[in-house]
């Protein structure tokens, strides 16, 4: 199995998987979305909101916003030394409070240490007007998208065959394809057709379709698969692949242990 | 109401996106497709949720409805 980065960002990665299949790489998907666990605001106790929002929308707010999570100091709280009462190893905690005239943004939360400060600071929570207060303290605990999707570490996941697309010597040049797709994969040189940025295309096969002369073939190729995906910033988009490959491990050898 | 958090399909992250949207499109009247490209919007399900989204423009601003109501409570 063959992998290579195509193009990375912090919470952006695109790959190409060569010499699998579509079930493998279908698995590492769902455990992107499923198992990578991630931090998220559980628990929530409000002393004093008199805003416009209930006091549920705004924990709904808080619950969706992207913390900076570290796998390393951090272990879920059903496992924790602490028997599930809350401890230093399990929880982070945050406090807001505000008063009117502004907009609370998620820069406004204030974490215990600063190295747990929203990832994105200018999310708006929640509008106040003058004389409106908020006063909250927050918990946020690990979990994983399976429980509730606000633990959702990837989002936009998803993966397409490597395109494959073959043009016989029966073309005759006519751009009919090149202006026809609407991925700009094709054009035209020395009166033939050719490929510009293969990656790009989509296997749409509309050049296929217009092309008078049945000169263009495109297939996708099983084998070789293009992945990508995004993260919200939580886990950078490499970290998340990474831990879902090593979920994905352990997930396999408890079932060896369990055969023998 | 006041923009949602996240996209309600796919989870990315839209509260931050929408600030720089509405000062650009509705106050600055640039182009909303070529500023949604611009901020990285790709999938249709973020553009509907961030282009649906009410707003009231004033002279001094945008509000979304979310100020309206707040002033009645």
């Amino acid at each position: 199995m063959k992998l290579t980065v195509l193009e990375e960002t912090d919470t952006f990665i695109k790959v190409l998987i060569e010499e699998s299949s579509p079930d493998f790489v279908n698995a590492i998907r769902r455990t992107l979305l499923l198992d990578v666990p991630k931090l998220a605001i559980e628990n929530v106790t409000i002393y004093d909101n008199t805003s416009a929002l209930f006091d549920e929308i705004v924990a709904h707010r808080l619950g969706l916003l992207p913390l900076p999570t570290d796998l390393e100091t951090l272990v879920f709280r059903q496992d924790c030394v602490c028997e599930g009462e809350g401890c230093p190893n399990c929880t982070v905690h945050y406090t807001i409070s505000k008063e009117g005239e502004c907009t609370v943004y998620s820069g406004d939360l204030n974490a215990e240490d600063p190295a747990w400060a929203v990832v994105d600071d200018r999310i708006p929570i929640l509008r106040l007007l003058k004389d409106q207060r908020i006063i909250l303290e927050a918990e946020a605990l690990l979990g994983t998208g399976k429980q509730h999707a606000k633990w959702q570490t990837a989002s936009g996941a998803g993966y397409g065959y490597y395109p494959q697309i073959e043009i016989t010597g029966d073309c005759n040049g006519c751009r009919e394809c090149v202006t026809m797709c609407p991925q700009d994969v094709l054009d035209v040189k020395k009166g033939k057709a050719v490929v510009k940025n293969l990656e790009n295309c989509n296997l749409c096969k509309t050049c296929q379709e217009v092309c008078s002369r049945n000169a263009i073939t495109v297939r996708g190729d099983p084998s070789r698969i293009i992945f990508q995906f995004e993260t919200d910033g939580a886990l950078t988009a490499r970290r998340a692949l990474t831990e879902a490959m090593k979920i994905l491990q352990a997930h396999y050898r408890e079932l060896e242990e369990a055969l023998q | 109401m006041i923009i949602p958090v996240r996209c309600f399909t796919c989870g990315k992250v839209l509260g931050s996106i929408f600030e720089d949207y509405k000062q650009r499109v509705y106050l600055n009247g640039e182009n909303a497709q070529e500023v949604l490209d611009e901020l990285g919007v790709q999938r249709y399900c973020c553009r509907r949720t961030i282009v649906a989204h009410p707003v009231i423009v004033k002279k001094d601003g945008v509000e979304e409805l979310i100020d309206e109501a707040a002033r009645y409570e």
